[in-house]
């Protein structure tokens, strides 16, 4: 058999068992629906309305979305991001029950094995955060089909990049409790960090945004690169930037980049 | 097969059950702004005294917005109260309007849909259009150097890229408080041409000769006016939003542009 079609062969039975186990497993769809549930149906509705002044131009939210379609994009990044990192539970399974000895004496090239591992993850993933989309009509969110494709295609990159992240710390960490704990302090400070649940307002200069928050929470919201993720996909969805519109795009291409080189090193080692 | 086929039940099932549950909650109201208005069955509009032809003060013609609020009143099964506010358009600043949410649900008679104003309020667009336009007797504006009197309005258009490019032609402004002086300042000579919004001129007694157009529409884009809604009244602005589209399927909001004589973009001003 050509060995590029073995190899094919070998990526897809990697990536189909990736698929497989995580949509036969019912908590992970849980999951998936309940994070969008708790931030739009529950944090969503009940903040809007101090988010909408009684007085008209007295909003000091001043972006053109109420705060459920600004905190939609956010949500799907969120979903997008427990999936992805928590698919690292699946390397550390695989590494603690022997199946990834077993997986890594096979003729394929190691790389082309985490390959096949990251793209089921980040396949997943996708889905999750495409889960979010349903919602649409509920944070009165209207999108076409190109927004959704486009969506879609910068929620896999994403979704990519952030299962790569994923396998760095799944390396770095031996035990399922261990990376429990870990994975919730990158999650959830990663994304209130991301300007996910409150507007960087486009309009004001780096002074003045000080004046509003506190500097250093506008240099982590600044540094950190979920910020630009979750900007792309306003873009996208809602047509709303804060930063220039490359950048987000640039800056998900170039997580998913450089997460999957240093992924590669890692799994290599092991 | 049988075996391969029967492996992708079980999670076509669980994704089946994800997404109807997810489709179902979508469904659920996201606040009370229109079961509110249903309690009370009264739907409140605000508006400014004048703004014609969507504002005119005249019991036979009151206004296209002001009618198309009544049929959209209708389509909801409420009884329009229209709210006229002296307050409206007397600031640039909105808030100093004072508008507040027990006032109006509505707000309408020149609010653009802009992203100004959608900083403030959501919009829905109606299908008339605005932007600013130039006013003088030889159809353009005069050349560096030349005096301009300025109304920038207050339907939300962006005056601060007015003013910079202005400022960037070298052109002298003048600015007017209203639109009286904004005629008596052209009447005068002090300024050879006129810039404002597209409706202010409707409402204004204008110099003989003196022509209203267009200013560049790739530096001056022009914006729908809209009926503007508190931001977070979700079930209220698709209610309306839904009664606008019925309305233009109908042929009523055709039959309203007509009755207001408001012209396509390339007929207008």
């Amino acid at each position: 058999m050509n060995p590029i079609v073995m190899a094919l062969r070998g990526l897809y039975g990697v990536w189909l068992r990736e698929i497989t186990r995580a949509t036969r497993d019912r908590a992970q769809l849980i999951g998936g629906i309940s994070r969008p549930l708790i931030w739009l149906l529950i944090l969503g509705v009940g903040l809007n309305p101090y988010f909408r002044g009684e007085v008209y131009g007295e909003v000091r939210f001043v972006i053109p979305y109420t705060y459920l379609q600004f905190l939609f994009p956010a949500v799907i990044v969120l979903n997008i991001m427990y999936t992805s990192i928590q698919f690292a539970v699946s390397v550390i399974w695989d590494r603690e029950f022997g199946f990834l000895r077993e997986v890594l004496v096979s003729p394929m090239p190691r790389w082309l094995i985490l390959l096949g591992k990251v793209l089921g993850g980040a396949t997943v993933a996708t889905l999750h955060g495409a889960l979010v989309l349903i919602l649409a009509r509920f944070a009165d969110v209207t999108l076409s089909l190109e927004q959704v494709a486009l969506a879609l295609l910068l929620m896999f990159i994403l979704a990519f990049g952030l299962t790569s992240f994923g396998v760095i710390l799944a390396a770095r960490v031996r035990s399922f409790e261990g990376f429990g704990v870990f994975s919730n302090t990158v999650i959830l400070p990663l994304y209130f960090t991301s300007s996910s649940i409150f507007p960087l307002d486009p309009a004001l200069t780096r002074a003045q945004q000080a004046v509003t928050y506190p500097e250093w929470l506008v240099f982590l919201v600044q540094i950190n690169p979920i910020t630009y993720a979750v900007d792309a996909l306003r873009g996208v969805l809602i047509n709303f930037n804060q930063f220039a519109p490359a950048m987000g795009v640039g800056v998900i291409v170039a997580m998913a980049v450089v997460f999957f080189v240093v992924a590669t090193i890692d799994f290599a080692r092991q | 097969m049988k075996g391969g086929r029967n492996r992708w039940i079980q999670p076509a099932i669980n994704l089946l059950i994800t997404v109807a549950l997810l489709t179902t909650l979508s469904f659920l109201p996201p606040d009370t702004s229109l079961s509110d208005r249903q309690k009370t069955g009264v739907l409140k509009l605000c508006v400014p005294p004048s703004y014609p032809p969507l504002v005119t003060g005249d019991p036979q013609q009151p206004g296209f917005d002001i009618e198309l609020g009544g049929k959209v009143a209708a389509e909801l099964g409420l009884r329009l109260a229209v709210n006229t506010l002296s307050s409206i358009g007397t600031d640039f600043n909105p808030r100093n309007w004072s508008l507040t949410r027990g006032q109006c649900d509505i707000i309408a008679g020149g609010v653009a849909d802009t992203l100004q104003s959608r900083s403030f309020l959501q919009t829905i667009p109606t299908p008339i259009e605005t932007g600013w336009v130039g006013v003088s007797k030889s159809g353009q504006l005069p050349a560096a150097g030349g005096s301009v009197v300025v109304l920038p309005g207050t339907s939300g258009l962006d005056r601060l890229k007015l003013s910079g490019w202005l400022r960037q032609q070298s052109r002298q402004v003048i600015p007017a408080r209203s639109p009286q002086q904004f005629a008596e300042t052209l009447a005068s000579g002090r300024a050879a041409a006129g810039i404002t919004e597209r409706f202010l001129t409707a409402g204004m007694a204008l110099p003989e000769g003196v022509t209203p157009f267009w200013l560049d529409e790739a530096q001056f884009p022009r914006f729908r006016m809209a009926f503007g809604l508190w931001k977070g009244d979700q079930t209220l602005k698709r209610a309306v939003a839904a009664a606008l589209q019925r309305l233009e399927a109908a042929g009523d909001m055709a039959a309203l542009e007509a009755r207001y004589h408001i012209e396509t973009i390339e007929e207008a001003p």
